[in-house]
């Protein structure tokens, strides 16, 4: 899945976040988005997803421009190729770990006869064996995100938005984490944009990064 | 596991018991009173066919007639055309009849003699036109006949009862049916109020706005098929409960019948009104209140 911003700016309210942000991520990219608090990172996170929309400007994905869709559908078939780990992990309380996977594999229509082995494939991955039957609120922050990941990756989604995914880890699991996220990248070629502080990730791994400013970007 | 969208909406209905309960019981309610206002309708129809098919008058006669004017009375009565049968009710046999109806009543029979009760010509016919012609005929002879009680004069307020019944129970239903609408449109609207958490991480992870109505949707359609079930099935039990005491107190007309294939019909048609009352609150409240 290709992501191209056409000079977008996105204010909130007087401040602005971006102005005339161009940017091109191509499928198969691993790309660091890292800058100050407050720089944009999220939201440009929730401009992929049309969570929220831009001043002006365009977000093109495989082409086809987010704000001049004319089928509201067109924009969940697009929600349904992304795998998101939001920053606030965004779990359903109702639902144990295991619900809210089966709960994405139901959106994306995953196979029926597979879902069962995806969860105990996904769950294994991020090391929640022994903690998949439990509700979120019976978690600690760096479980959630990791039930967080594992939601997003069941849906072999085709790019992987991570809004600072090792935020609440420790640094075994944060790099365990960032193993899990480069296996797929590489294996199957998924796209991953990660938002991140940390400059060890950075400086330690050879990615295409975009740096945000306070109120003007740099795309390196 | 296979997250399917029934789980999902027994586990909303699971989550609010009560407001789930107040949905049921709405709708059970309504349902219980359009069934019990079916039953009556039913009997009084039965009850109507039967004054119908029984073409009858009576006249009664003054008192102190001699012989010859109750005989020409008979014979003028004869002379109509399509007369089924005439019967002459004596004082005598007024009376006998009188104790018959109330033998298990003595107070009512003490003081009672024969003198004081009226002989009367019973009149059936084929053609109930005739009896028209007759009442008519013998409304004018004041000075032999003392009352005229025709049957159409009954049918004419039993149809009238039965109008008002009718009316009274299309507007009760009518209520019914509003507060059921207006008590599921409201409580999905409540639900998912307090789902929208849920509803927006599911439309951010790509559910369409199709998907996060459908369990809403079912909710209102398990509602009114439930309701309509249990209505029918309860008004049910009691009506064929009460089916002998009921049906002696009319006869010889069969005010409730036995099960027949209606039944069965009713209760499909009323599951599917109870259904189609369910699912548009229900998909109305979606509509109204899922805008993400």
């Amino acid at each position: 899945m290709e992501i191209v911003f056409e000079k977008v700016t996105k204010n909130y309210g007087p401040i602005s976040v971006f102005k005339d942000l161009n940017l091109k991520i191509e499928p198969g990219d691993f790309v660091f988005i890292t800058g100050p608090s407050g720089s944009g990172k999220s939201t440009l996170i929730k401009l992929i997803l049309n969570q929220i929309k831009p001043n002006s400007g365009d977000i093109l994905i495989d082409g086809k421009a987010l704000n001049h869709l004319k089928n509201k559908n067109e924009i969940d078939k697009i929600r349904r190729k992304i795998g998101v780990i939001f920053q606030d992990y965004q779990l359903i309380n109702d639902l144990t770990i295991e619900e809210n996977i089966a709960l994405i594999l139901d959106i994306v229509n995953y196979p029926n006869a597979k879902r069962l082995s995806r969860i105990d494939e996904v769950i294994k991955m991020v090391k929640l064996q022994h903690r998949h039957f439990l509700f979120p609120s019976q978690l600690s922050g760096g479980e959630l995100q990791r039930a967080s990941l594992a939601r997003a990756l069941s849906i072999e989604p085709e790019v992987i938005l991570a809004d600072e995914p090792t935020g609440n880890l420790d640094p075994t699991n944060a790099w365990n984490l960032i193993k899990i996220l480069q296996n797929i990248n590489k294996k199957y070629k998924t796209t991953i944009i990660m938002t991140t502080h940390n400059m060890d990730f950075i400086e330690s791994l050879d990615k295409k990064v975009i740096k945000l400013g306070k109120s003007e970007h740099e795309n390196t | 596991m296979n997250m399917k969208i029934l789980n999902l909406t027994l586990h909303h209905i699971r989550r609010s018991p009560f407001q789930s309960l107040v949905a049921f019981l709405t709708v059970f309610i309504c349902f219980l009173i359009l069934n019990s206002f079916i039953f009556v309708n039913r009997g009084l129809s039965s009850v109507l066919s039967y004054f119908e098919t029984k073409p009858e008058i009576t006249i009664f006669l003054k008192d102190g007639l001699d012989e010859a004017t109750v005989q020409a009375v008979q014979k003028e009565l004869a002379g109509y055309p399509d007369i089924k049968e005439i019967r002459y009710i004596s004082k005598d046999k007024a009376l006998s009849l009188y104790k018959e109806m109330n033998k298990d009543n003595p107070l009512l029979t003490e003081m009672v003699t024969a003198s004081i009760l009226p002989a009367s010509f019973e009149v059936s016919a084929y053609n109930p036109k005739v009896l028209e012609v007759i009442a008519q005929s013998f409304s004018a002879k004041s000075q032999i006949v003392d009352e005229i009680i025709y049957q159409k004069d009954i049918i004419q307020s039993l149809l009238t009862w039965t109008q008002v019944i009718r009316t009274s129970s299309i507007v009760l239903i009518s209520i019914f049916v509003l507060i059921a609408f207006l008590v599921i449109f409201t409580l999905i609207g409540m639900k998912i109020t307090n789902r929208k958490d849920e509803i927006r991480i599911s439309r951010l992870l790509g559910a369409s706005k199709f998907y996060v109505k459908k369990p809403f949707i079912l909710e209102g359609i398990i509602y009114g098929s439930i309701g309509s079930f249990f209505g029918f099935i309860i008004s049910f039990l009691i009506i064929y409960n009460l089916r002998d005491s009921v049906n002696f107190f009319f006869q010889p007309i069969t005010f409730i019948y036995a099960l027949t294939i209606f039944e069965p019909l009713l209760l499909l048609a009323e599951i599917f009104a109870g259904i189609f009352i369910g699912l548009s609150a229900s998909w109305l409240g979606a509509r109204r209140y899922i805008k993400w």
